[in-house]
């Protein structure tokens, strides 16, 4: 068999996706693994993308639902890859698919199933704003359609409890407690890793006040309170309070020193955030504190300028002294020093943290599998002075998105595109 | 053949089933006074899109022998082509369905069944008035050309050609000027880690000439450029002599130019102060081996502007930041003594590996002053720190870091191919997020500084992003299948009038001069439909959307 017909991609962010689709019309088999039960990525997390606010579901649901009917691309979702032998041009991959519980040819996708279980957990897809059931889909909309059990806390599955109320409510007979873990091998001649980022945890870093006051968000729960399929509808209403914000800091660069580089694309995401701000709230103060401003493709000054004349007042601050935030009365006290050296301080009702983009929480695990070396910060490494940037140290495998640094859709695009000609010029 | 449409309801388990009353459906439209001569078959099924469901449909059209069929079932986003692909599958030409959608424009929508249901009868009575109409489409294939134009051979042409040619598939690289490798051949040292050393670029410009699918025309330019993705026609300029060439796809790797700072009056910018722009240090430094002053001295004092024409262009150039660390380690490695002063205004470092060389530059010693304004009288500098004072600073040697901005050529080119440029100038892409490199019109790509300010890794990637486009669209030896719903204009009532010329934003229509009409190229032709109703004279049609087709749809919709 010629293993070089066939293509791995791990991770199905828009990078994943755009490899998948375009292999698959030069005529390739892909197998597409995703560990989450829906496909898409962190764009579909945002409501509307930067610069031109495309919403990003009419922006990628066309691709998500091409992908899935596409007979070429083999997608396994909740699948993690576990051993990888062999070499370029010959690689045997052994993907752990989980059990879903839930068949997904049968599944319309109705949602009968969830309200029945009384099983409640946080939902860490919508950044634990919200709780979810044992059933579940991550998010309204989430494709395919098709919710997961929760093994852990579904009360039948960890024999807790002979429950069986969802199967009592799915009408198609789609939920199947006997679905077993499956382990799958399969033969590939080339490799994209696809894994995009996370988030730096900020509860680290000391003086920011997150999740010691209700007010301190990072950007990703401000872009789920925002979204209006997220857990409030849209509604952007402060946690615990319930209060709606009059007046919003949004800090950049939080953590930057920290992970040692500018992650690129949190000065135009904090601009879309004061943008959005203003249209909903356009009584709101708002303040985008900032010490350097990167906006580094061609359009995107002109979004943050306009953003900082309509929306936003951009409020210098010496990046060399601490940001600190404290709360009194409900009221949080953002203290900085300004462009005159000065100890100042805004006092808001909410705080949004540009929290710097890391490497995804298990690319350790995935890089030992793959036997493929990290930089220093923990992305993965590109062998630069060969061919390009996205080869890795392993020939065969090859690197695309935010896996290997943060930055925005296109530049993510755009290594997936150039992935995609390492893997067709391969012999 | 007589006529035999059929109409397939689908309960969608209960989501169809349990919210119209779906025996009241099919009873209804098996009386339709207006196909009271046809012959209906009308069946429901439990989940048409199901494998079960497929396999039933395609078992009906075959064994009903169907000449229509209409699946009454979900939204088209869901399951149009599954229905399309069933058609494929039998003798029925798939222009001759249509779905219509009774599940979230029916039963989602509305609490009172019979409302829901009388809608759907209504919507299915539409489906089938137009599906009448309908005509069968055949999709054509084309013989398509492999080969690859790249005009400009800097970083980024020379990555796409190397990356592109091979036994099946030839690369023409065509560089106006005598020599390949662009402005990065200008450059003493690249940034580190960056995709390529300097012996990188010279063993890629030395692959080039040695490789024999690659055919480098130098001193020379492109002439004219007709054709589609597969098929372009290209007359090339080499001093008298013109070459014609067919290749199948065209990649833009014209490169940029820098802002001249003599459009800023507070520069006061002239030749004969010793007052450079940071392309001419890296040219001196790579000849002369020194950064020197006109009078042959080495500058004690340096000071280096970012940011030159930044606000008269209207963005940021990425790279120059990072270029002007660069120059300071060069004036620091020169002479450890040579002081200098680096006024930016944003410290613009958006590469994982930028902060370091930031971080280690700080350490040698250069002064970073933030600032919001700069003005020059030859080397005497004044600014406007962050913190709002005015301060005056005598150098002997200013260094401009001039924005990065689109050659006259990109017009030009543009033009001649009737792609899009965007309000600043450079290339437009065909989406900006999920389509960044490809033009407006298919089979033409921009790779390097076409698109925007860049770095050399970043040209390399597109250029391979380019490669990978043109690699999975035109595959040797492969048809190219244009689009089947296209436009046609019917001879006998054009009038010759030219407007829909204009209005085509993929150069499909062009105008037969003998016959005096206008006359669209399929293979081009994305059936988009704005030439329909722009044409004064009604005479251009989308095929599957024509007016009677619509007519008859929205006519019984309305009624
Ligand atoms: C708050 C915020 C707002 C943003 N807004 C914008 C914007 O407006 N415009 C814009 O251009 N960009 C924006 N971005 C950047 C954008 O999100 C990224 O460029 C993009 O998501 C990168 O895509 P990707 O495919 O590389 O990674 P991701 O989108 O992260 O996708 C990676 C996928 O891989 C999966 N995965 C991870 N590890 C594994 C594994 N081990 N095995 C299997 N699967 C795995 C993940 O579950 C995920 O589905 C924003 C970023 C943030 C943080
Ligand atoms: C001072 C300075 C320092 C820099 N330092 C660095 C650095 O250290 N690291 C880094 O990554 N980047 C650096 N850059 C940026 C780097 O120069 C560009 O990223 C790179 O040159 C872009 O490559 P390109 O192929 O797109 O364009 P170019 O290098 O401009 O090449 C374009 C080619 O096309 C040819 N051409 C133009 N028009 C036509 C036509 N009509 N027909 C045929 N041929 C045509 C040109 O003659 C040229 O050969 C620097 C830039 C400057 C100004
Ligand atoms: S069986 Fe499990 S998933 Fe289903 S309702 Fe009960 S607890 Fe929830
Ligand atoms: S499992 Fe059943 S009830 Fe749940 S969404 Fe799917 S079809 Fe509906
Ligand atoms: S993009 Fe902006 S906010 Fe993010 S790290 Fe860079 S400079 Fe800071
Ligand atoms: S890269 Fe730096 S010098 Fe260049 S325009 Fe941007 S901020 Fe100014
Ligand atoms: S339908 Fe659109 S693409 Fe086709 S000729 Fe008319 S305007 Fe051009």
């Amino acid at each position: 068999m010629n293993t070089f017909e066939n293509v791995l991609i791990i991770g199905s962010g828009v990078a994943g996706m755009e490899a998948s689709l375009m292999l698959s019309k030069a005529g390739k088999k892909v197998y597409l693994v995703e560990k989450l039960s829906l496909i898409g990525g962190k764009t579909i997390k945002n409501e509307e993308t930067f610069p031109n606010m495309d919403c990003s579901t009419c922006l990628v649901a066309p691709i998500q639902q091409e992908i899935l009917q596409d007979q070429k691309i083999d997608v396994m979702t909740v699948s993690t890859v576990q051993k990888v032998s062999g070499k370029a041009g010959n690689f045997k991959v052994t993907i752990n698919k989980k059990a879903r519980y839930v068949n997904i040819a049968a599944c319309l996708g109705c949602g009968m199933c969830y309200p029945v279980c009384p099983v409640e957990q946080s939902n860490e897809w919508e950044e634990n704003l919200i709780n979810k059931k044992a059933i579940y889909v991550p998010c309204s909309g989430s494709l395919p359609n098709v919710p997961v059990i929760d093994a852990d806390k579904c009360l039948r599955l960890n024999g807790s409890e002979e429950c069986n109320l969802c199967v009592e409510a799915c009408m198609f007979g789609a939920i199947d407690f006997t679905e077993k873990n499956e382990t799958i091998e399969i033969e590939v001649g080339g490799i994209i890793v696809a894994t995009g980022f996370d988030m730096l945890d900020v509860s680290e870093i000391e003086n920011l006040g997150y999740k010691k006051y209700p007010g301190v968000y990072t950007a990703m729960e401000f872009e789920r309170l925002f979204a209006a399929n997220g857990p409030t509808e849209g509604k952007l209403t402060l946690r615990e309070t319930e209060k709606i914000p009059e007046s919003i800091a949004i800090i950049h660069c939080v953590g930057r020193k920290e992970v040692g580089y500018c992650s690129s694309i949190c000065c135009m995401y904090s601009s879309k955030h004061a943008q959005f701000l203003k249209h909903k709230l356009p009584e709101a103060k708002i303040y985008n504190l900032y010490s350097d401003i990167c906006v580094s493709d061609k359009t995107y000054q002109k979004f943050q300028k306009n953003v900082a004349k309509h929306s936003s007042k951009f409020i210098y601050r010496d990046d060399k002294s601490e940001l600190e935030i404290t709360q009194n009365d409900n009221k949080l006290k953002v203290s900085y020093q300004n462009n005159k050296g000065i100890q100042d301080a805004v006092t808001v009702d909410m705080v949004i943290l540009a929290n710097a983009t890391v490497p995804s929480n298990d690319i350790e695990l995935l890089t030992d599998v793959l036997q493929i070396e990290k930089d220093k910060f923990g992305f993965i490494d590109t062998q630069s002075f060969r061919i390009g940037s996205v080869v890795t140290s392993k020939p065969g495998i090859f690197v695309a998105g935010c896996a290997e640094g943060a930055k925005d859709l296109q530049s993510s695009v755009l290594q997936a595109e150039a992935a995609v000609s390492q893997i067709l010029s391969m012999k | 053949m007589s006529d035999k449409i059929g109409i397939y309801v689908c309960e969608c388990g209960p989501n169809i089933a349990s919210k119209v009353d779906i025996p009241k459906i099919m009873e209804e439209i098996s009386k339709l006074e207006d196909f009271k001569d046809k012959e209906l078959i009308i069946k429901n099924h439990k989940l048409l899109c199901s494998v079960a469901g497929k396999k039933f449909l395609e078992d009906e059209i075959n064994e009903n022998k169907l000449t229509h069929l209409i699946c009454a079932a979900c939204s088209p986003r869901d399951h149009d082509t599954t229905f399309i692909n069933v058609c494929k599958k039998t003798q029925l030409n798939p222009y001759m369905y249509r779905i219509v959608n009774i599940r979230e424009h029916c039963a989602w929508i509305y609490h009172d069944k019979d409302v829901a249901t009388e809608k759907a009868i209504r919507y299915i009575h539409a489906g089938m008035d137009r599906v009448m109409y309908q005509n069968p489409l055949i999709e054509k294939q084309l013989d398509s050309i492999p080969d690859v134009l790249i005009i400009g051979a800097g970083i980024a042409g020379i990555e796409t050609a190397l990356t592109l040619a091979s036994d099946k598939r030839k690369v023409f690289l065509v560089e106006k000027t005598n020599i390949i490798g662009g402005n990065s051949l200008e450059l003493k040292k690249l940034l580190p880690k960056q995709g390529i050393s300097l012996n990188g670029l010279k063993q890629k410009i030395s692959d080039v000439k040695e490789n024999e699918n690659i055919k480098v025309y130098t001193n020379t330019e492109v002439e004219s450029i007709v054709g589609f993705l597969g098929n372009f026609e290209v007359v090339l300029k080499n001093n008298d002599k013109t070459i014609e060439l067919l290749t199948g796809a065209i990649v833009l790797a014209n490169g940029f130019d820098l802002f001249d700072p003599k459009e800023i009056p507070e520069y006061n910018y002239s030749e004969k102060d010793n007052v450079f722009t940071s392309l001419e240090i890296e040219k001196m430094y790579t000849k002369d081996g020194k950064i020197i002053l006109k009078s042959g001295k080495i500058p004690e004092s340096v000071a280096l502007v970012h940011c030159v024409g930044r606000k008269e262009v209207g963005y940021c150039s990425k790279i120059c930041c990072n270029y002007m660390l660069k120059i300071a380690n060069y004036l620091k490695e020169q002479s450890s003594n040579t002081k200098v002063i680096d006024l930016y205004k944003h410290m613009c470092l958006p590469n994982k590996n930028d902060q370091m060389f930031y971080d280690s530059t700080v350490e040698k010693e250069v002064d970073f002053i933030k600032v919001t304004d700069v003005s020059l009288k030859g080397t005497k500098v004044q600014y406007i720190g962050i913190d709002e004072a005015k301060k005056d600073l005598d150098v002997d040697m200013v260094i401009l870091a001039p924005a990065m901005i689109p050659p006259k050529d990109t017009k030009n080119l543009a033009e001649l191919l009737k792609i899009d440029t965007d309000e600043l100038g450079f290339y437009k892409e065909s989406h900006m997020k999920i389509n960044p490199i490809s033009a407006n019109l298919d089979g033409i790509f921009f790779v390097g500084a076409g698109r925007a300010p860049i770095g050399i890794s970043e040209a390399m990637i597109q250029a391979q992003a380019a490669s990978g486009k043109i690699l999975t669209q035109l595959i040797p030896g492969q048809k190219i299948i244009p689009e089947v719903m296209v436009s046609e204009i019917l001879e006998a009532y054009c009038t010759g009038c030219k407007t829909c010329l204009d209005v085509c934003g993929f150069g499909a229509i062009y105008f037969d001069e003998d016959k005096g009409i206008s006359i669209v190229n399929e293979a081009i032709c994305r059936g988009c439909g704005n030439c329909v109703g722009s044409c004064p004279s009604g005479s251009i049609r989308t095929k599957h959307f024509t007016n009677p087709q619509l007519y008859q749809e929205i006519k019984e919709a309305l009624r």
